[in-house]
């Protein structure tokens, strides 16, 4: 077993962390997620250091021959490269589950608030553009669900290939961009051509979790399309 | 023995080096290279991926200790792991009678 006199050792500790970074430098996905596997490997690779170790190897060839047990840094990296992307679309999926109906609600409460158009039962205007926001929902929807059903438990029964989670979840980030950037503008072209709404408090918290969201959204998609590059 | 021969029954390995008791991983690497007599030794680095999988999967789970100052990730099986290296020894053990029965008798004659 390892112990605290070979992780001491400055020349190990070096050739730990320089293998760790290179592996590192490969990654994708959260951040929390990434370092707990090189604590996890860290811990794996000063054990095989400490059994080369034992078994009468000088320092500098237990590093090396630890580092070369643990395999090249670029493949050790692509082997993670699925679960990273399966764990990156899941958070992805589950952030637009949650912040979904939220900002749905904020803008249904600023419509009725104002009684705007849609509240009417009437699309003219810029709420012309209103459906374009329910056909974002009709592609994110799906793509949510199938994103969540193949990253959990069921995900490996489900035989889907491992880039299908984190495109999905990049259909479904950029849907809802698509849908908050919609709700913006037409709010947008609400506010410079029709009267002025009575109630602006509403509107403002309303368009204030679209771009919130938009922004989260977009961001979550680049790191799935990034997840999902990184499998190929 | 190459990684690609291990293909389709590493999950099932994994988890029967886990039948005893928990492992952290690289345990369960040395637990698979030393019970397959030096045959299945893989890239250590590879087989954490596969533990994670399998987490995700509900078969194992992971917890975090602090061994020497380090973080230390040790796996056991959970009872759906329990259930499915049961059910893998099941198949293996049909399958591989099949095979021993096809393979590992005389040549068989011939029908013309």
């Amino acid at each position: 077993m390892a112990g605290d006199d070979v992780s001491h050792d400055p020349a190990d500790r070096d050739a730990v962390e320089g293998y760790l970074a290179a592996v590192a430098a490969r990654l994708t996905g959260p951040a929390a997620v990434r370092a707990a596997i090189a604590d996890e490997l860290r811990d794996g690779l000063l054990e095989a250091l400490a059994a080369e170790w034992a078994r009468g190897c000088s320092h500098q060839q237990a590093a090396r021959a630890a580092i070369e047990e643990f395999g090249d840094p670029r493949t050790v990296a692509a082997a993670f490269a699925p679960e990273l992307g399966a764990v990156q679309a899941r958070r992805a999926a589950l952030g637009l589950l949650v912040t979904g109906p939220l900002v749905g609600l904020a803008w249904i409460a600023a419509v009725a608030v104002n009684a705007l158009p849609p509240w009417r039962h009437e699309l003219t205007g810029p709420w012309l553009a209103l459906p374009l926001v329910g056909l974002a929902l009709v592609v994110a929807g799906p793509a949510l669900g199938l994103t969540v059903a193949t990253t959990g438990r069921l995900g490996g029964r489900l035989g889907r290939r491992a880039t299908f989670p984190p495109a999905a979840a990049a259909v479904a980030g950029l849907a809802a961009v698509a849908a908050d950037l919609t709700l913006l503008a037409i709010v947008t072209g609400q506010a410079l051509t029709s009267p002025a709404p009575q109630v602006w408090g509403p509107l403002v918290l309303a368009a204030a979790a679209s771009l919130t969201r938009g922004a989260l959204a977009g961001r979550a998609a680049r790191r799935c399309l990034a997840a999902r590059a990184a499998l190929r | 023995m190459r990684a690609e021969v291990l293909k389709g029954h590493l999950d099932a390995l994994l988890l029967a080096t886990l039948a005893a008791g928990p492992r952290h991983g690289y345990a369960i690497k040395e637990a698979l290279r030393a019970g397959s007599g030096g045959r299945f030794d893989l890239p250590t680095g590879t087989v954490y991926p596969a533990l994670h999988r399998l987490e995700r999967a509900g078969l194992i789970r992971g917890t975090w200790s602090t061994v020497n100052g380090r973080r230390r990730r040790s796996y056991e099986l959970t009872p759906s792991g329990r259930r499915a290296l049961s059910d893998e020894r099941s198949s293996w053990q049909e399958f591989s009678a099949a095979v021993t029965a096809l393979l590992g008798s005389a040549p068989w004659p011939a029908t013309t």
